[in-house]
């Protein structure tokens, strides 16, 4: 994607980045601007610093540190000089600019009554580019196929962040209103009437209410609306077949998943999770899980550029989850070594034995009973 | 001849200066009134519309009159341009080299480089609370207009005159 696209990045920034080699911008993934430290990018899974004279280095201070001004313009071009427009995303941390990119922003917070009302002093933006795979969905959609309805079956997408959740969603959003099943038994079905609730305009990056990315011809989207609504809103006046909504997990959209799932449309939703055991103990996914909603749960990985996946059925995934329960299932950064690469480290680092405890068993003092009869009750040496 | 042509120039001349003078302190008050219904209006657009800032700056240069409307028409194609500066530089910018072409003074001005400091950069409440203070600070400077206007506009017009006559009268 060319680096001139992005006109809403600060001038002296994008001079910078046009620089960069095509294969570093080609799999850019990230833009990481923080006031007065250097310019970072993540690219195909790793990540590097931006030089002063546009070469990507790993050496941090070496890299171009955009000042105050950098990040003041930055931030008025991206709300579109108008921060009063974009209050209630400011309160979420993140603003959608042209084309889906997500920026997610850092600063200070300002409270009231506890809730964050506003965010002030902004110095960190993350922008993350938005991209569409067109295709990357045709080997997974087959799998989730509900062949007696002549539909899919009600699917949930897990993986950690940045592992290419929303580009599957969206892509699987368009083959199924396009009619593209990739499947023999599927010819003939056509598409499905789509509706997607676009709380972050992630999935669509509507301009104006109008998808940037194609979505299929048969396809409504709810811009910047909130999930539980939404999905509410759809079920009630798009009569939708196929309800798309990304990265659920709060209790009203739970509540709201559960009415759409009963009121015959077929739900596509996905969730932030490292994996299956993760899901089940996330307190309002396990209960979704455990009623058994969800067909089918897909499990996305990624290794370097590709993206894997795995399906698993209401049963396998209940199986997989038991299985992997016991195992530890916290993130690790995306650029951690291998497991059994770190599994080795690790190993180095353990010190053999039974390590002394720090510190000594001394004698304890006397207990007297109260009637004064001395004597050593629990007495130790 | 000549010199009863000269004293017709002259007394012309004299009478135009004093118009035009007069014109502006008439004017002065319209402007700032015409100034004040655009500031509504943005109120309006911040506050229901929540409509961006170079749409709304290009809304309100539609509804008020040259030249007013020029100054607000330029800053919002310079914020939609691109050109990554700031509301407020190209706000400064825009008004003090189209100030000049207006018959409104420092005071006016004054109010509206103070708006155009802050407008963009902060939630729709505070937005609309300096929008309204710089309404306010207009008022009050449209006030001592119209009472410029009473007590200049005549006088300027009949001493163009007179100033023309007695150039004339010391003349012959």
């Amino acid at each position: 994607m060319p680096i001139a696209l992005f006109e809403w990045l600060p001038g002296r920034i994008r001079e910078l980045m046009a620089k960069l080699p095509e294969s570093v911008t080609g799999q850019l993934e990230e833009i990481r601007i923080r006031e007065n430290r250097p310019l970072e990018i993540g690219y195909g899974g790793r990540f590097a610093f931006v030089g002063g004279d546009g070469s990507a280095t790993s050496d941090h201070r070496a890299g171009y540190r955009p000042n105050r001004d950098d990040c003041r313009a930055f931030l008025e071009k991206i709300t579109d000089h108008s921060l009063y427009a974009v209050e209630e995303e400011l309160r979420r941390g993140y603003v959608t600019v042209a084309g889906g990119h997500r920026i997610g922003l850092a600063g200070r917070t300002v409270l009231e009554g506890g809730a964050v009302r506003h965010l002030r002093d902004v110095s960190g933006f993350n922008v993350r580019i938005a991209r569409a795979r067109v295709g990357s969905s045709s080997r997974l959609l087959p799998a989730l196929l509900d062949r007696e309805a002549r539909t899919i079956r009600h699917t949930l997408i897990v993986s950690p962040p940045q592992q290419g959740k929303t580009t599957l969603l969206r892509d699987l959003a368009r083959a199924i209103s396009s009619g593209e099943w990739n499947h023999p038994a599927a010819i003939g079905w056509g598409g499905r009437k789509v509706g997607i609730v676009d709380e972050r305009s992630e999935i669509a990056a509507c301009e104006r209410g109008v998808p940037t990315f194609d979505l299929g011809p048969r396809c409504d989207v709810l811009d910047a609306c909130p999930k539980a609504e939404g999905m509410m809103m759809l079920v009630r006046s798009m009569s939708p077949e196929v309800v798309v909504v990304d990265e659920i997990g709060r209790p009203e959209d739970a509540d709201a998943l559960r009415e759409a799932l009963h009121s015959g449309v077929r739900v596509l939703a996905s969730a932030h999770a490292s994996d299956l055991a993760d899901v089940f103990r996330r307190p309002v996914l396990s209960e979704l899980v455990r009623d058994g909603m969800f067909g089918a749960y897909v499990l996305l990985s990624r290794t370097g550029g590709r993206v894997e996946h795995r399906v698993f059925g209401a049963k396998e995934a209940e199986d997989e989850a038991r299985r992997r329960g016991g195992l530890r299932s916290w993130a690790t950064p995306r650029d951690a070594p291998e497991p059994s690469a770190r599994a080795a480290e690790e190993a180095l680092f353990v010190p053999r034995g039974i390590p002394e405890p720090a510190i000594k068993a001394r004698p304890l003092p006397l207990i007297r009973s109260p009637d004064g009869a001395s004597g050593e009750v629990g007495g130790h040496d | 001849m000549i010199k009863l042509i000269g004293a017709v120039l002259v007394l012309f001349a004299g009478t135009m200066i004093g118009f035009a003078q007069a014109a502006r302190f008439a004017e002065r008050p319209k402007q700032i009134r015409s100034l004040l219904h655009a500031l509504q209006r943005l109120e309006t657009e911040i506050g229901y519309g929540q409509t961006p800032l170079p749409d709304a700056l290009h809304r309100m240069s539609l509804a008020i009159p040259p030249p007013l409307s020029a100054m607000f028409a330029g800053i919002a194609a310079e914020l939609r341009s691109g050109s990554g500066s700031t509301v407020g530089e190209v706000w400064e910018k825009a008004l003090t080299a189209g100030w000049a072409s207006t018959s409104m003074r420092a005071g006016e001005k004054e109010a509206m480089l103070r708006l155009g400091a802050t407008l963009g950069g902060s939630g729709k409440e505070d937005q609309l609370k300096h929008v309204r203070l710089a309404a306010l600070q207009l008022q009050s400077e449209e006030a001592t207009a119209r009472e410029e206007q009473q007590r200049y506009e005549k006088l300027c017009r009949s001493l163009g005159v007179l100033g023309a006559a007695l150039v004339v009268i010391l003349m012959v």
